[in-house]
Parts: C-alpha cells; sequence; structure tokens
C-alpha cells in the first residue's frame, strides 16, 4: 500500500506539470490583451459609452509601461518559468485588476463559496440518498416513478430560469417578498446583533441560492444511489438476512444501504474541486461575492495570475480528489488491494 | 445654442418645483442624516486615487479627495476649491501658479499645504507608479515649485487650452499619509522625466509602497470619510463632521451621513433591490425605464430622473477601405440608416439622433448641421453617381476599383452582449439588404473586438464615445496622426483641413475663436461622414422620495447624491451603525 502510494504520489508531479503548462499557454495564448483591457479602464463592453475620448492619447508608451510593471514584455517561455517558480514557493503573484497577491483575493471569497457549496452538497445528500433507497425498495411503482420524473424535471431546469423566477415572485419586487433579493447580510445588519438574530439573518441570505444550487443534483445521486442499491438487494446476503427473520427495515438499512454507499466514494473525486468552484449563475443573480465571479471576471479581463492561480488549485484539488477516492475505495472494500497486485 | 437655453430653461424649472415643495411643507432647510444606499454594477478594482482606472472607483473617489478647481455643476465653469482662485497664467501661457486656501485640511486634521500638491504631481508624473494612463494627461507637466508654503507654480510643455482644467483637477492627497517617510523629497518633477531606471533607490521604495498598500484605504480631504470594503459587496463611506468645508461658503455642503455603494452586477436583481428597499437609486436600462417602472407603487415609492449623459454612439466606417473612401459612399449609408426609428425601436425612446462629436448642450456645438434623414432613394442616387451597378445581376452592386470588380458587401463588427449595438447592426443589415448592398453582422469578445479596431481589421463597427461635459480636444480621434500607431482614429480618418483647425485648436487661449474652429471642423464632418453619427442616450435614474434637494444637473452623472438630504421625520435609519 505504501509503496503504491508513493508511485501515486510521485506520478501526479508530472501529471500536475503538464497541465500547468497547458492551461499557462491557452490562458496567454487566448486572444485578448490585458494591457489594452486596462486602458479601456472600467467603461466595460457593457456599458453604452466604449472608451473613453480622453485617455486615448499617448497610450503606447503607458501602455509599454503598464506591460513591464507586470513583466508581460518577456517571451512566453520566460513567463512561465517565472511563474513556475514562484509557484513552488506558493506564490500566485498579483492581480492585474488591483495589484494585490491573489492569495489574498481567494481568501476573501473562499469561506462564502465554501459555506454555500457544502451546505449544498450536503441538501443533495440529504434528499437525494432517501430518494435513491425508497426508489429501490419501490421498484417499479407508482412512487418510483413519480420521485424519477421530478427528479429528473428539477435537473431539465436551467438554474438561470429557475433563480431568476425565484428573484421576481418571492423576492420583494412586485410579489411576495418571503427572501431577500441578494447579498448575504440585510441592509442594517450589525455586528452588535445578538447572536441568534445573526444566524437567523445569515440563514434567510443564504436559503434560496443552496436550494437553487442543489436542485439540479437531485437526479443524478438519486439515480446512482438506486442502481447500486438494486444490485446489493439481488444480492445472496440480503436473501439470507431475510431468510434468518429479520425485519425488512434491519435488512434495508442495515445490509443493503451500507454496502450500496460504496460507490459513492468515487464522487468524491468531482466535490473536492467543486468545493471551491463557486456559481456565476447564482453569485450574479443573488450579488454573491464567491469565487466564480472572481474567476469569471478575471477571465473577461485576462487577469492570467487570477485565471491561473484558481486553474492550477483546482486541477491540484483534482488529482488528490481522485487519489483520495482510490484510497477510499480500498479502505471500505476489502476486495481491492492495490498493493499485491503490483508484485 | 437654442439646445443650451432650452436645457437653462429646463433646470430652472426644476428648481422650482422643489422650492415650492420646501416651503409647503416647512422644511426648506437641508438637515444632516440618514444613508443612501447607492448602486454600483461592478466592485471597485481599487481605491488609490492614482492608480484606479475604472468608473466605480471614481465615483467613490469623488467623495474622499479634492482638487484645487471644481466644476460648478449649474454653470459647467470651473471654480476654486482647494486655490483660493484660479491660476495665475503666465504672459507665454507656459506657467500656471496657483495660491492654496489655508483653512482647508485633510481628514486627519492636519493642514494641507503647497507640499502635499507638489507631491501629488510628483507621484503622477513617477514613472514607476502603476499610473501610466493618468500620466498620459500630465504628459504637458515639465516642472513644479513651491513659491511660499501656500503657493505652487507648475511649468508646462506647450501652450494648451486644456491645461488650466487638468492641472485644477490634480487629487490633492496628505504626503505625510501616503509618503510617510518622505522619500520623494529630494527628488523632483524634473528628475522624473529622465530613464526610469536611473531613479534613485528611495523613488523605486516610495513606489513600491505606493502601488502595494495604498489600494484599500484611501484617505482625502473631501467631505467623506472612508468607513469600510467589503469585496464583491459594499463600500461604505461616513460623513466627516469635521469637514473643514462645513459651511464654507462656495464649497458643496453633505448632508447624508452614509454613502453606501452596493455592488450588484446584474441589473435587473438590482431593480429588485430597489423596489424592496434594499436600494435608494440605480440608473435604469431603456426596457426597465419603459416597463416595470410605471406602476402606481412605484412611482408614489420613486421619483424618475431623465437626463442626457454626454455619450454617442456611431457607426464608423473604414476610411481606408475601398468601399468607404468615397464620401459618397458613407453618406449614403447614413441615408439608409433611420436613425429617429432605431432611437424609437431600440433605445425605447429614451434618447436623440445626434449629427455631431460634440456634446449638443454645449455652446461650442452647431446647430446648423444637416440631419440627415432616412432616404433610401438619395442613398441610391449617391450610390449611382459614385459608380456602383449590378452588373452581373447576382442581387448585389458592384464596382470596378483599381481594375477590379468589387461588390458592395462588407461586414459590420459589434461586440458581443451589447444588445443596443448589435440591433443597431441587425436593423441596418436588414435595410441594406433591400437595396442591393450585402452587410453582415459580427459579434466579437470585447477584448478582440478592441483587437481589431485597434488594428484596423474591420470594414465598420458600432462603437460609443464619451465626451467631457465640458470642452473637449477632438485631437486624439480626429487628427490623422492618430490614424497609425493603434491611435484612436481607428476609422483613418484623414483630412488636411481638420489637421490644421485641431493643431491651431490646442494653442487658442480665446473661446470664441476656438468655438468658431469647433464650427468648421463640424461642417467638415457633416459632409464627410467618416462616421454614421447614431444617437445620445436618456440616463433614467429613480431616488426615492425622501430625499430632497434631487436636481438634474449638466454634468456627466446628471445628478449630484452630496447635495441631497433627508427630513429628520422620513429618516430611514438614522444615525444607527452597520456592518464592519
Amino acid at each position: 500500500m505504501a509503496a503504491y502510494l508513493l508511485q501515486r504520489l510521485l506520478l501526479m508531479i508530472p501529471t500536475f506539470i503538464g497541465i500547468t503548462l497547458l492551461c499557462f499557454l491557452i490562458v496567454h495564448l487566448a486572444p485578448g490583451d490585458p494591457a489594452e483591457l486596462m486602458a479601456g479602464g472600467g467603461l466595460s463592453a457593457r456599458g453604452g459609452a466604449g472608451i473613453s475620448l480622453q485617455k486615448r492619447g499617448a497610450v503606447d508608451q503607458a501602455l509599454a509601461e503598464w506591460r513591464a510593471l507586470y513583466g508581460l514584455d518577456k517571451p512566453l517561455h520566460v513567463q512561465y518559468l517565472v511563474w513556475l517558480k514562484n509557484l513552488a514557493r506558493l506564490d500566485f503573484g498579483n492581480s492585474f485588476k488591483d495589484n494585490r497577491s491573489v492569495w489574498e483575493k481567494v481568501r476573501e471569497r473562499l469561506p462564502v463559496t465554501l459555506k454555500l457549496e457544502f451546505f449544498s452538497i450536503l441538501l443533495v445528500y440529504i434528499v437525494a440518498i432517501p430518494l435513491g433507497i425508497y426508489s429501490a425498495t419501490h421498484r417499479d411503482t407508482l412512487g418510483d416513478y413519480a420521485t424519477t420524473l421530478v427528479a429528473f424535471v428539477l435537473f431539465a431546469v436551467p438554474v438561470i430560469w429557475a433563480a431568476t423566477m425565484a428573484l421576481v415572485f418571492i423576492c420583494g419586487g412586485d410579489f411576495l417578498y418571503l427572501f431577500p433579493p441578494g447579498g448575504l447580510t440585510s441592509i442594517d445588519y450589525a455586528r452588535d446583533w445578538p447572536l441568534w438574530e445573526r444566524i437567523k439573518d445569515q440563514t434567510w441570505h443564504l436559503f434560496l441560492p443552496v436550494v437553487l444550487l442543489s436542485y439540479a443534483g437531485f437526479a443524478g445521486l438519486s439515480r446512482y444511489m438506486r442502481s447500486s442499491m438494486l444490485e446489493v438487494l439481488r444480492q445472496d446476503f440480503i436473501q439470507v438476512a431475510r431468510a434468518k427473520g429479520l425485519a425488512e427495515r434491519v435488512v434495508v438499512f442495515k445490509h443493503a444501504v451500507r454496502n450500496s454507499l460504496i460507490p459513492q466514494v468515487t464522487i468524491l473525486a468531482e466535490l473536492l474541486p467543486g468545493l471551491i468552484g463557486g456559481s456565476v449563475i447564482i453569485e450574479t443573480v443573488f450579488s454573491i461575492p464567491g469565487m466564480g465571479q472572481l474567476g469569471f471576471d478575471a477571465v473577461l479581463a485576462r487577469d492570467y495570475p487570477v485565471v491561473l492561480a484558481l486553474l492550477t488549485v483546482s486541477a491540484l484539488l483534482t488529482l488528490i480528489g481522485i487519489l483520495l477516492s482510490d484510497i477510499l475505495l480500498a479502505v471500505v472494500d476489502p476486495r481491492i488491494a492495490f498493493g499485491r497486485r503490483i508484485q | 445654442m437654442r439646445r443650451s437655453l432650452f436645457l437653462a430653461a429646463f433646470l430652472s424649472l426644476t428648481l422650482f418645483s422643489l422650492r415650492g415643495d420646501g416651503f409647503g411643507q416647512g422644511a426648506a432647510q437641508p438637515v444632516t442624516g440618514d444613508w443612501l444606499l447607492n448602486h454600483s454594477l461592478s466592485d471597485p478594482e481599487q481605491l488609490n486615487p492614482l492608480t484606479s482606472n475604472d468608473a466605480s472607483a471614481s465615483e467613490v473617489l469623488g467623495y474622499i479627495f479634492e482638487s484645487l478647481l471644481q466644476l460648478d455643476p449649474r454653470t459647467l465653469e470651473f471654480k476654486p476649491l482647494l486655490a483660493e482662485t484660479r491660476p495665475e497664467i503666465s504672459k507665454d501661457k507656459l506657467a500656471y501658479t496657483f495660491k492654496l486656501r489655508r483653512d482647508a485640511r485633510f481628514q486627519d486634521g492636519k493642514p494641507i499645504t503647497g507640499e502635499d500638491v507638489l507631491f501629488s504631481i510628483k507621484s503622477i508624473k513617477c514613472p514607476l507608479v502603476d499610473a501610466p494612463f493618468l500620466r498620459v494627461y500630465y504628459d504637458s507637466v515639465v516642472d513644479a515649485e513651491l513659491l511660499d508654503p501656500y503657493t505652487i507654480r507648475f511649468k508646462t510643455k506647450e501652450p494648451y487650452f486644456l491645461n488650466e482644467e487638468q492641472l485644477g483637477s490634480i487629487l490633492v492627497l496628505p504626503r505625510h499619509y501616503y509618503d510617510p517617510q518622505n522619500l520623494l523629497k529630494t527628488t523632483g518633477v524634473r528628475d522624473l522625466l529622465g530613464d526610469p531606471t536611473k531613479l534613485p533607490p528611495a523613488v523605486k521604495r516610495f513606489a513600491d509602497n505606493f502601488n502595494k498598500n495604498y489600494n484599500r484605504s484611501p484617505l482625502g480631504s473631501g467631505p467623506y470619510k472612508f468607513a469600510f470594503w467589503k469585496t464583491g459587496q459594499e463600500v461604505q463611506l461616513v460623513r466627516d463632521p469635521n469637514y473643514w468645508g462645513n459651511g464654507k461658503a462656495g464649497v458643496d455642503q453633505p448632508h447624508i451621513d452614509r454613502m453606501r455603494f452596493r455592488v450588484i452586477n446584474n441589473p435587473d436583481a438590482a431593480l429588485i433591490q430597489l423596489k424592496s428597499g434594499d436600494l435608494d437609486t440605480m440608473e435604469l436600462t431603456p426596457i426597465q425605464a419603459t416597463r416595470g417602472t410605471n406602476s402606481d407603487r412605484f412611482k408614489k415609492q420613486f421619483a424618475k430622473y431623465e437626463y442626457y449623459a454626454p455619450t454617442f454612439s456611431y457607426i464608423g466606417w473604414n476610411n481606408a477601405s475601398p468601399i468607404f473612401r468615397d464620401k459618397r459612399v458613407r453618406q449614403a449609408m447614413t441615408y439608409f440608416t433611420n436613425r429617429q426609428q432605431m432611437v424609437k425601436a431600440i433605445l425605447f425612446g429614451l434618447g436623440r439622433v445626434v449629427d455631431s462629436p460634440i456634446y449638443f448642450s454645449r455652446p461650442e456645438y452647431d446647430n446648423s448641421l444637416y440631419s440627415y434623414p432616412y432616404d433610401p432613394k438619395k442613398a441610391l442616387a449617391l450610390l449611382a453617381e459614385a459608380g456602383w451597378k449590378d452588373t452581373d445581376g447576382d442581387g448585389v452592386l458592384d464596382k470596378v476599383i483599381d481594375g477590379r470588380k468589387v461588390p458592395l458587401r462588407f461586414e459590420i463588427k459589434v461586440n458581443s452582449g451589447n444588445d443596443v449595438r448589435e440591433s443597431v447592426a441587425l436593423t441596418l443589415q436588414d435595410e441594406l439588404k433591400k437595396h442591393g448592398v450585402a452587410a453582415s453582422v459580427r459579434q466579437l469578445d470585447w477584448t478582440i473586438f478592441l483587437d481589431d479596431v485597434k488594428n484596423h481589421k474591420f470594414d465598420a463597427v458600432v462603437l460609443g464615445w464619451q465626451m467631457p461635459a465640458t470642452e473637449g480636444d477632438n485631437y486624439q480621434v480626429w487628427h490623422s496622426s492618430q490614424a497609425d500607431n493603434k491611435g484612436s482614429n481607428h476609422i483613418s480618418f484623414k483630412n488636411p483641413r481638420v489637421d490644421k483647425i485641431l493643431e491651431d485648436y490646442r494653442r487658442e487661449f480665446d473661446e470664441k475663436k476656438r468655438f468658431e474652429m469647433a464650427k468648421e471642423f463640424q461642417h467638415i464632418l457633416n459632409d464627410e461622414q467618416p462616421y454614421t453619427f447614431l444617437f445620445a442616450r436618456k440616463a433614467v435614474t429613480p431616488v426615492d422620495r425622501r430625499f430632497h434637494g434631487v436636481e438634474v444637473l449638466a454634468t456627466p452623472t446628471g445628478l449630484s447624491p452630496i447635495e441631497w438630504w433627508v427630513p429628520r421625520s422620513q429618516q430611514k435609519y438614522g444615525a444607527r451603525e452597520t456592518a464592519n
């Protein structure tokens, strides 16, 4: 096992460097010039204004100065090596936009995204696992069909539509005011509020985003659960358990469910990078300052250091996630033993 | 001239109605208190008065920092703010001497002296400070010196009519805060002009520190102090009770206790927040202004204000292309463009057709310009006169240019995501198709679009310019020298007479003469049609009715919240604290 682990860890290094090289090339070679965008100022493409009339004078000189300041005037391979060297010291450099370190920017937004993603993943599991169990134990009944149908309908509803509808109809516009129309806290939220009031206010603000982030996940996970559950229920030991005269409840929950949870472990590989990814749509609709917006804005502004940092971290988390799920599989399922096969 | 008169009449009308209101309630005296929840479409990138380069930041910084002169929003004249009077200009128009007022103070209580102004211009001119785009404006400043602790003299490279305005709008930074070790002390403006690599190490230390550590904690002399900034959520400013300008004549008196700039990227979400009371004001999109904000409930809660922001949209024809280098073709294109209909259908009537790059309420705007009507017959006649005929019967006009048969076929580029520009291009494409002109529309991501525009890789583009509400300099956009080297004359308009006018314009200090030149310039553009000028858009901004003193002004922002106040009985937030 230890040898296997070491082998896997060593293999990760060239894979990781390969990923960074690819990311670096794609990001830098994509059309668009960050210096040029800076010169355009904050007058983004969205506004009616365009490029500010007065600022376009001796701009070439200015652009050259700016590129030199951020090292963009050097050849690409030199830039990559410099970046890699800094990466080895865990330094992702400074954002072009505000000259702050990328770590600082990520640190500011990560807690919000972690909170949102954690609760929505939790909600997905809380809803989807029982749903899958129910579908499997009530296979081919009306209940099975109905839950499956609902899960798939939800899966098919675009989140941008659902979020906008929720915003328009239940967030205090011209209709109902059940949930806040955005942000993380109320307008007059203050730190000297009693703890209970603060928790209540934050929960009220997080509720809709969490629900909207999770509903599409119900279908997938409940399907996985249903099929692995069905497979286990067909096994001989289940029949033995029933033959022993165990109550159906014990058969299902003690023997079947535990065994059918094993394949769900592999999903971990997708979960880890997902935790920090954030959602551009939900964050934009509900004005939540999370990682999704950070990444999206960075791509639009060609803010290379930020884009590269996010890509690198999520690549690393994916690699770790894959390794972890392989190890966990071996832990929970004694039939899998990596080390011995190598010998 | 008629236009500006009209505007003046409109302004005084608003004034009257407001006075009437105030007297009626017996609450004409402004009081302090309450909060204003402003809307920002995006987070400021940073709050450094020199290195910030975006609209959100400059709005916020405008409350925190002050300059030597200030634009009077009613007369659009510059008036003294931190300076005692407007500057004394030397005979050769090269030296500008400003005398500072002695009672002005920074927010930490320290007095503002000439040393701070000198430090401010030095930081701008320092090539290591991350402000290359601001430095462009101060290219002409070659020296600055203190004559006494409260008098500063700037020297400029050449006479230029905008020098006073540009020097007057330098934001004055407290030297003791931004350069506590006084690292720039021994380096003069003159020393900063040379090779950046040969600057003393102290200057580099200053610049590194300035670029890095002053981006989120601005300190100035303005009426509002920086309170906090929650990234992606809001920037909050608090009224400085010890503001030096309190009670001083000629200085804006702030009333609102807290200015909160709430970041909401999505305009639809912002409108919902406005309706639920989480915002007090925002700028509406055309569709929001015409639908969705007309219910009785909305009108009861908000008053809508309309004004023309000094911007215009246009279709730029690549004057260097074989098709568009003939001015008759460009004129024909303008005749094909149904601009009135576009204002009606695309802007929902919230705009007006423009015919010149100069803001139509400026005195130098020429009202006698010919406004090309929608007239396809005239357009076709012009094309025929220019030699365009469908010789091969393929339904598209053609002409032999430089010995080669060229069909009248071209591409209009727009940046994707901008619905208005896209609609303009599609409307024109549709019209042209009926008359044997094959235009196609191509949408491009903003960055790629910008690259193409700068490199002149287009036949036609739909774009917009922002204009100053004050007198502008058209050199950057229309002088032939700006057509090369990726300048702003991206359509390659080259006209010797216009070149001459624009060169003389910069050196002319007599306003009357300049205005005459501006009129000739506009007449040439009107005939040449290098652009098809489209329209200026009207901004519509609702403001919660509890705010008094709201007035539409001729400045680019239209409204000036610094003058607003809320009567005690209507104050929503009083003086409560908020999250920190």
